[in-house]
């Protein structure tokens, strides 16, 4: 029971320690920064025809326009992310870094201090970067790296490095390898209010309000967007406005990475999540109570079994401050041995945890002297709990009744103990539920028919690289037997994609953006789609070039109901015939719901390549050889769409996964718990046990005697956790576009399982006290 | 005859030894005998007393209960045994202190499946027959030592068992109490025909019994 009550506390601490390592990284992000709170962002909110649009970044003027017109923007800064450009140095090339320009005050505004080269004029001139320490070595070696230069894909002037910086901070809401000067951007010098690609950071006044900021920002879209509107579309921006709504809003900083959008377009890079920091601070706390709670209960309740001890030792003369002393110590060191086993929990279990949850986390956190002094806090308020009862509760016993084992202790608590129970169940039958439903819907993802197949289809991105080698490629793959169809396209429907959003008229009328794809006519057919009407592309016809295909979304967003073949759409392309409608398929993650879509008749980018069999290793290794055959000095990469297509819940299944332990841990602890209960209460009832069997009760009657008590509780326990749970998951679902529905059987299922886990638990306890012998309860003494 | 023990031995083994609680008794009783066990602490009384009522194990020996043998019987069909034909008395009353004087002659019922409206006649009966109706809804704690252990009694018997182990009963009790007590088995020997085997430290009492075993150091003398 002692050893029992130590794992249970110490698991509980240890998990809670964990949980709150994440949750304090979660709230970390950004705040490296020595002016994180002076730092604002700028984003885009708009909803035109319909069209919801939340993007984070905004028009290249934006930022500069906002330092001029408001004295409290002292500064404003941009980034504009192009991805993993190809980056060569002396003949080698590499596809790894994340490559951002920026502007010259860059470094002014983010605390990223320039280790080498020259802090203020770094990036002042066009074609100057300044890049971490770790790209520095890994493009020019150990040593001094000032002055050398690289080559950016598609530019014919060099970079020149003039400034080293460290690694960007884990938590941080861009991890960029590269910042290139912004100067020689030519779509950054643009002064169109129409679109644009840069993420935008003010540098506000200290003690300025960023809520003031945003509410003066209502005018900007009129007075800078109206008259170009004016010109573009020939509708001024009050009649724009009647029906439709666009404004910039701000964000601090330090709220990027957790209330940001979640959507490719809203954000650098995925973020976390607040309502995730809830749900895991709730955990934290749940546990650490519960570990608590149990500690001290059961502490108490083996103290009851002591009185006769208490009574020896006051007949052989301790003093009720020495017995007072032992208890306290006694109680301290136990709970201390219980903080130590979870430290050494924490230190060995962090690296799995940081591999199942991709996080970073690090130690240093818990020898900060505030953890420090707080766990110390801990210790002795728990061992106090823990030790109190006994130590002043049983040292006042006068020797005779204790040593008569008159005592019984702990009935009075009964309520509390029955309230700890339900409280226990709450949680472990509310976990089991929220991982039942986390997995269900990961299923979901996983089986739904998401209009394509996306299962044996090798994409070769970079295939554009090899230039007119790319069709002989082709040519060649082809004629392998493995392969079914090739398609050449920029355009996947999962994982990085070159995306563009187009402007779209219908009847000279400004209907909605819509992101377009490029293909050809193989690729229909390669993915698997389907057409519901009209045709595919052909080379037969010579003017599909200005033909476009449409999903079912753009038909009916665009008001053309079954009856889209032939109509005509307009773009900055001029006008464009519709021939066929493709059955909708996602191209985004399934947090969001179908777009209209335009498909357009122009085969460039990379190869996407369907396969006739599951094992893909033997057409890639084929792909390979060929490529390698053209001499080229682009190396060769592929990625599976299934892959990416997982990769797109990554954040949802690491979730799901940290969700699983620490639902496991939770249950495990409150198990423990109900298992020392058991024990306290088959021990409390031992006499009664023994004058049941004497009058004939069989050991299923006892066992049922024993355990009835505690599955009332836990089926009470039910009423309360689902509802809740039911009432929470409805939320997290909420936050999927295509999402399951809770079905009663989930609800059966986790009442299920937690009764199995608490009848297991229950279960031996009790059948070791119903089969014990009658005798040894009643022993006249 | 209702049983007979035939060279029973009970040991324990201690740091090698082997330590005798039982050994070699040799015991038959007949239907309605009132028998008294006798002998110093440590004798082995209680555990031949635990023994005769099956709550306890014996290393060696036979032992037959009406035609049974209980010593080849699985551990199931010896509680089944003693749950229909043996009633249990305590010096401690043992006596389920949350539950009424009612409830607790009713529990034996409970466990041998009689139906409500028969429970409910058994125990009206015996509380009348034992003069304790107006104590049927107290708790043990409000009730005298010998109260307790009237209500212990009427409960070794709500059943009717054939015999009735009695563990000093009246070892908790005052002289006057005692009497009515043993006043009760011999009443209940007598007039209903019960068999009656007590375990006693008191001559006085012992003399209620028609025969008496005396045991020292877990041998019959």
């Amino acid at each position: 029971m002692f050893s029992i009550n130590i794992v249970g506390l110490g698991i509980g601490i240890a998990s809670c320690l964990v949980i709150t390592l994440y949750v304090i990284d979660e709230l970390s992000y950004d705040k490296y920064n020595k002016k994180a709170d002076e730092i604002v962002n700028v984003v885009f909110r708009a909803k035109i025809n319909g069209e919801e649009i939340k993007e984070g970044a905004v028009m290249a003027p934006v930022g500069e326009t906002l330092k001029q017109e408001f004295p409290e923007v002292l500064d404003a800064t941009r980034i504009r992310s192009i991805g993993m450009p190809k980056v060569t140095v002396e003949n080698q090339s590499y596809r790894d870094n994340k490559f951002a320009f920026v502007d010259a005050n860059f470094f002014n505004v983010f605390t990223l201090p320039i280790i080498e080269g020259n802090p203020r004029s770094a990036l002042q001139e066009p074609n100057t970067a300044v890049i971490t320490k770790a790209e520095s070595e890994k493009f020019f070696g150990v040593g001094d790296a000032i002055g050398k230069s690289f080559f950016l894909e598609g530019q014919e002037q060099p970079f020149r490095v003039t400034g080293i910086i460290e690694e960007v901070p884990q938590n941080s809401h861009f991890h960029f390898d590269i910042f290139a000067s912004i100067e020689g951007l030519d779509e950054a010098k643009s002064t169109s209010w129409f679109g644009g690609d840069f993420f935008t950071y003010l540098l506000l006044k200290k003690g300025s309000n960023y809520k003031d900021l945003e509410s003066k920002l209502a005018h900007l879209p009129e007075k800078y967007m109206g008259p170009m509107m004016q010109e573009a579309m020939g509708v001024s921006f009050d009649d724009f406005t009647k029906e439709n709504k666009l404004g910039f809003r701000v964000f601090p900083l330090t709220d990027i990475h957790l209330y940001s959008d979640n959507s490719p377009y809203s954000q650098l890079e995925q973020g976390g999540d607040i309502k995730y920091v809830y749900i895991f601070s709730a955990i934290a706390l749940f546990m650490l109570l519960i570990a608590c709670i149990n500690f001290m209960n059961l502490s108490t309740a083996t103290a009851a079994k002591r009185a006769k001890e208490v009574g020896i030792r006051k007949v052989l003369g301790s003093n009720k401050n020495q017995l007072l002393y032992q208890f306290l110590s006694e109680s301290f060191i136990a709970t201390l041995i219980a903080m130590l086993f979870a430290a050494i929990l924490v230190i060995v279990s962090l690296p799995y945890y940081n591999e199942l949850s991709g996080k970073e986390l690090q130690l240093d956190f818990l020898w900060e002297p505030f953890v420090v002094l707080a766990l110390l806090l801990l210790t002795f308020f728990i061992s106090l709990l823990a030790g109190g009862y006994p130590a002043f509760f049983l040292s006042s016993f006068k020797p005779i009744t204790a040593l008569k084992n008159k005592f019984i202790g702990g009935n009075n608590n009964k309520g509390v103990r029955s309230g700890l129970v339900v409280f226990q169940f709450v949680v472990s039958a509310g976990l089991i539920l929220a991982t039942l439903v986390v997995n269900q819907q990961m299923q979901y993802i996983q089986n739904k028919d998401i209009g394509y197949e996306r299962e044996q289809l090798l994409v070769l991105r970079d295939a554009y690289l090899l230039g007119n080698d790319r069709d002989v490629l082709k040519n060649e793959l082809l004629k392998n037997p493995k392969v079914t169809s090739i398609t050449n396209s920029a355009s996947i429907p999962a994982g990085s994609t070159d995306n563009y959003m187009s402007q779209v008229y219908v009847d000279g009328e400004f209907s909605r953006r819509m992101p377009v794809y490029n293909i050809d006519e193989n690729y229909i057919q390669t993915m698997g789609m389907e057409l519901v009407a009209g045709r595919n592309f052909s080379k037969q016809f010579g003017t599909d070039s200005t033909n476009v295909i449409i999903n079912q979304t753009a038909a009916k967003v665009l008001g053309f109901g079954n009856d889209a073949i032939g109509k005509i759409v307009t773009d900055g392309g001029g006008d464009h015939k519709v021939v066929g409608v493709v059955k909708d398929f996602h191209f985004k993650s399934l947090h969001q719901s179908i777009d209209p879509l335009f498909l357009f008749y122009r085969p460039f980018g990379g190869l996407i390549i369907k396969a006739n069999s599951a094992d893909m290793s033997g057409l890639i290794a084929d792909a390979n050889t060929l490529w390698n055959g053209f001499g080229s000095d682009e190396t060769f990469g592929y990625t599976l769409l299934d892959d990416s297509y997982r990769q797109t819940y990554v954040a949802e299944q690491k979730m799901g996964t940290v969700l699983n332990v620490f639902a496991l841990l939770t249950i495990l602890v409150a198990c423990l718990g109900l298992f020392g209960l058991v024990t306290f209460t088959a021990e409390q009832r031992f006499k009664e046990i023994g004058i049941r069997k004497v009058l004939g009760s069989s050991v299923t009657e006892i066992m049922t005697m024993l355990s009835k008590d505690f599955l009332k509780l836990i089926f009470i326990s039910f009423f309360i956790a689902f509802p809740l749970g039911y009432y929470l998951m409805k939320k997290w679902l909420e936050s999927f576009a295509y999402r399951i529905e809770m079905q009663w059987w989930l609800f059966v299922l986790a009442a299920l399982a937690t009764l199995l886990i608490a009848l297991g638990t229950i279960g031996w306890k009790s059948f070791k006290a119903a089969t014990m012998n009658p005798i040894k309860a009643l022993k006249d003494e | 005859m209702l049983l007979q023990l035939n060279n029973i031995f009970k040991w324990v083994n201690s740091g090698g030894q082997r330590i005798f609680l039982l050994k070699d008794i040799n015991l038959e009783v007949e239907e309605g005998e009132f028998i008294s066990v006798m002998g110093p602490s440590g004798s082995g009384k209680s555990t031949l007393l635990n023994v005769i009522g099956m709550l306890d194990n014996f290393d060696e020996g036979e032992y037959n209960f009406l035609h049974e043998s209980v010593h080849t019987l699985k551990e199931k069909h010896r509680a089944n045994l003693y749950k229909e034909y043996i009633g249990f008395v305590f010096q401690s009353y043992h006596l389920l202190d949350d539950l009424t004087v009612k409830e607790n002659l009713e529990m034996p019922l409970l466990y041998k499946k009689f139906k409500g409206s028969e429970r409910k006649a058994m125990v009206a009966d015996m509380l009348d027959r034992f003069n304790i109706v107006g104590k049927k809804d107290l708790f043990p704690a409000q009730l005298s030592g010998g109260q307790q252990q009237l209500v212990g009694v009427a409960r070794a018997l709500i059943a009717n068992p054939k015999l009735i182990l009695a563990d000093e009963p009246t070892g908790n009790l005052n002289s006057q109490q005692s009497e009515e007590i043993m006043g009760l088995f011999r009443k209940l020997n007598e007039e209903d025909g019960v068999t009656i085997i007590q375990v006693t430290h008191s001559e006085q009492n012992a003399a209620y019994g028609s025969r008496v075993i005396n045991l020292l150091d877990g041998r019959q003398v």
